[in-house]
């Protein structure tokens, strides 16, 4: 639930709807590349993000918890994010999540994604 | 290259035969979306970097071949499977896995009550997470995308020899059927039977067929079987929306 009390996949994300909409997920990446990897190389580091998350924000002001994690990516993945495969539902749900809770501004998120594409690019 | 001498087109000494695999050679919007947004966990003060790699390593390190190790060490020696099926952690420490890394206190989601369900002639077990996705991660790695999914979840409890058959495994009758259901503070393996056709082989040779599937219940270790079985995700009937 967000801030509001609306389930999650009741508030649109734009920026991430971009995203979803340019599909450049991995089974598409990989295919038009040649690439045998069955998941993509950032995979690992959203496990850890995850993880990072569960520990430190059960039990602060924020109240986002692992179950909570757990059931708005389901709800997400099957509503919203229904033509992602995994683990690119599980990504684009939790920036989804934290974005509709108000813990992270749309507009800053926006910003810091031309940032770092930027930066990528350089 | 060697040191010294002017590269031309040809002067070099690798061998076109084995260079380096094909990679992505773009930037897409999901590794900038992995960054941007870990950054801004970082910067609000959800977690630390240090943290953040502390799991990170974690999740790469962990894979399946510890628990096939642990079950075919249990087939060769009774007094081991005695212990993994009393103290399964302390049986995980004996093939290399100590269930509270990384923190002391193990992963946020992977508590340390652990237990490993014997199968018998007449018992086959099967884990499931019905409330999200627990499993015993530290021991056998991160769970396969199926596992995941509200299909597989919900369907295994109520209707196990069909999401069996699915994987292709079809138990005969007389086999009752036990789904143990994982939750957050306890994780579960199945610990099958050992196949016929195996006498004489070292725990080497049997670890090699125990794979990921068989320790999660759907599937049975085969000689001459060593990898587990693709399956296509499918979206659930009757979605959440509905």
């Amino acid at each position: 639930m967000n801030t509001a009390g609306e389930p999650p996949e009741s508030v649109t994300v734009d920026t991430l709807e971009q995203i979803v909409h340019r599909n450049q997920t991995w089974p598409v990446m990989a295919g038009k590349y040649g690439v045998e990897n069955p998941v993509p190389p950032w995979k690992t580091s959203l496990d850890g993000m995850c993880d990072a998350i569960d520990r430190s924000c059960t039990g602060d002001d924020l109240g986002f918890t692992f179950k909570d994690r757990r059931d708005e990516e389901d709800a997400l993945s099957a509503t919203r994010y229904a033509d992602l495969p995994y683990p690119e539902n599980q990504l684009v749900a939790l920036a989804h999540s934290l974005v509709a809770r108000g813990v992270i501004d749309e507009a800053e998120l926006r910003r810091r994604l031309d940032a770092v594409r930027a930066r990528l690019e350089a | 290259m060697r040191k010294g001498f002017p590269v031309t087109e040809h002067d070099h000494d690798h061998d076109h035969d084995r260079t380096v695999k094909p990679m992505v050679d773009e930037i897409t919007d999901f590794e900038v979306l992995e960054i941007a947004l870990r950054e801004l966990c970082i910067e609000k003060g959800l977690f630390t970097a240090a943290e953040h790699r502390l799991f990170t390593e974690f999740a790469e390190q962990i894979g399946p071949t510890p628990a096939a190790r642990l079950v075919a060490r249990a087939w060769l020696d009774p007094d081991f499977k005695r212990l993994a099926l009393t103290d399964a952690l302390t049986a995980s420490k004996e093939v290399g896995v100590d269930w509270l890394e990384p923190t002391g206190f193990g992963t946020p989601s992977d508590f340390v009550a652990f237990k490993i369900l014997e199968n018998t002639p007449t018992v086959h077990n099967v884990i499931v997470c019905a409330l999200c996705s627990c499993y015993p991660r530290p021991i056998l790695g991160n769970s396969p995308e199926w596992y995941r999914t509200p299909n597989y979840r919900r369907r295994i409890v109520r209707w196990p020899r069909q999401v069996l058959s699915e994987f292709g495994l079809a138990l005969p009758d007389n086999v009752e059927v036990r789904v143990q259901d994982s939750n957050q503070k306890h994780r579960f393996m199945v610990m099958p039977l050992r196949p016929r056709g195996t006498d004489g082989w070292t725990e080497d040779q049997l670890t090699e067929i125990i794979t990921r599937d068989c320790l999660i219940g759907v599937a049975l270790p085969t000689p001459g079987v060593t990898t587990n079985i693709i399956t296509k995700t499918r979206p659930a009937v009757r979605p959440i929306a509905n």
